[in-house]
């Protein structure tokens, strides 16, 4: 897909922010599948997935102006927005909700070593799939339902250092895997 | 600090991910800006973990981009009218209300037109059908040379009272026109007599309602077929067959 590319990411990133419809067409021929792996890896409900993905790119066009290459990548940009997309979609799912995942969290902790690889995942999550299974729900908690530090702490009873350092290692994990 | 093991900390990945705190985030930003290997690691994450993401892309169905571009066309129809609309919508609404003003004021003053119009019609149509009623009456005077006038002057209880008999000797009509009666009290009428030898013949009593409208300039009396004088009695209501009540004019042929 990146070998169709005719245009560099500033020229891009420039014709973006001049409102260029053109632009944005190409933008989404080229990242929308990609983006949408990483919702569908956050967000399971399709119907939901796809409003998500709508909203995702609207708001790359709204929010074009505020981008600054200095911190990222477009593309870290985009698939940041829609993680917190796809986060904020589960999250106001409603409290109950969020009570289950926190309860089958507990149970996965608790018989964590036996669920490994056993669902099929998509996109991003595949990579995560080899990771260990200690740091994959640390990873999986952190990052695809987006749970904070404290939570993970207080959830899965792991002291918040001990939460800190692993979610480190096992990032440090995800690159090399990522990288090679 | 050690660079390398700052780098493979997780601090890089946790940065691009999006899961560094806000502390977390400015300390990266500065090894960046003071560090070419942190910046040059984070790069090579992020093409990484581009590559990876659109390895493992799963297409959408194509009907969302149509959704997309069509979302996006209106919002971007609308951004660069965003700066003047402000402006025009207020001039919108200036121009709207004072519309709606002039509009009020101008029905207001179109029905007081119509009113006023309407009242002068009335006015004018009343007007034409007394000076045709006059006219008539003038004619009456005017172009039959038959017609005998008898001027008939105050008595003693009234000096100030005044009429004119008018008496056609062909059609042997009688007109009366009051110079200047004084209005009779609603229970009591003028009644009109013809003088012959000395006898008052009845040629009928004036209608009070004379006395309200006065659209009439001759009262048309009854025909009297021969009359040497004309005088006028203030009656009962209804008159009398022979003079009652008081004389208040008199006058001969």
């Amino acid at each position: 897909m990146i070998s169709k590319a005719t245009y560099s990411e500033q020229d891009l990133v420039t014709q973006l922010q001049e409102r260029n419809e053109k632009a944005f067409s190409y933008l989404y021929d080229n990242y929308s599948g990609a983006l949408y792996g990483i919702i569908n890896s956050i967000v399971t409900d399709k119907e939901i997935a796809n409003d998500v993905l709508q909203n995702v790119f609207v708001n790359i066009w709204k929010k074009i102006e505020s981008y600054d290459a200095s911190k990222g990548r477009l593309f870290t940009w985009m698939l940041n927005i829609a993680r917190n997309a796809s986060i904020d979609e589960i999250r106001s799912k409603g409290f109950r909700h969020s009570q289950q995942n926190q309860s089958l969290n507990e149970n996965v902790d608790v018989s964590g070593a036996s669920t490994e690889a056993t669902i099929e995942d998509v996109g991003l999550k595949k990579v995560l799939s080899n990771l260990k299974s200690e740091w994959r729900i640390l990873v999986d908690m952190s990052y695809f339902q987006g749970f904070t530090h404290e939570e993970i702490s207080k959830i899965l009873n792991i002291p918040l250092g001990t939460v800190k350092t692993r979610i480190r290692s096992a990032l440090s994990q995800l690159r090399t895997m990522i990288q090679t | 600090m050690n660079v390398q093991e700052y780098i493979s900390s997780g601090n890089i990945e946790s940065y691009v991910l999006g899961l560094a705190s806000e502390e977390e985030r400015k300390e990266f930003e500065n090894m960046c800006s003071q560090y070419p290997e942190v910046l040059n690691a984070r790069n090579a994450f992020e093409l990484a973990l581009e590559k990876s993401a659109i390895e493992n892309a799963i297409t959408p169905a194509t009907d969302i981009k149509n959704k997309i571009l069509l979302e996006i066309s209106s919002t971007a129809k609308v951004i660069p009218l965003s700066e003047a609309p402000v402006k025009s919508i207020n001039w919108f609404k200036y121009a709207a209300a004072a519309c709606v003003v002039l509009l009020a004021g101008s029905l207001y003053w179109n029905i007081s037109l119509m009113n006023k119009n309407q009242t002068l019609q009335n006015d004018y149509q009343s007007s034409v059908a007394k000076l045709s009623e006059m006219e008539k009456d003038f004619e009456i005077l005017q172009q039959n040379p038959n017609v005998k006038m008898a001027s008939m002057k105050g008595l003693e209880t009234s000096p100030q009272a005044f009429a004119t008999v008018y008496w056609d000797t062909t059609s042997h009509d009688v007109y009366l026109l009051m110079n200047n009666l004084p209005k009779p009290a609603s229970d009591k009428q003028y009644q009109i007599w013809a003088l012959l030898d000395g006898k008052p013949i009845d040629v009928g009593l004036i209608d009070n309602e004379y006395f309200i409208k006065q659209n009439r300039l001759l009262v048309k009396a009854k025909n009297v077929q021969n009359a040497q004088g004309f005088a006028i009695t203030l009656e009962k209501k209804g008159g009398n067959p022979t003079p009652q009540g008081t004389m208040i004019v008199l006058g001969n042929l």
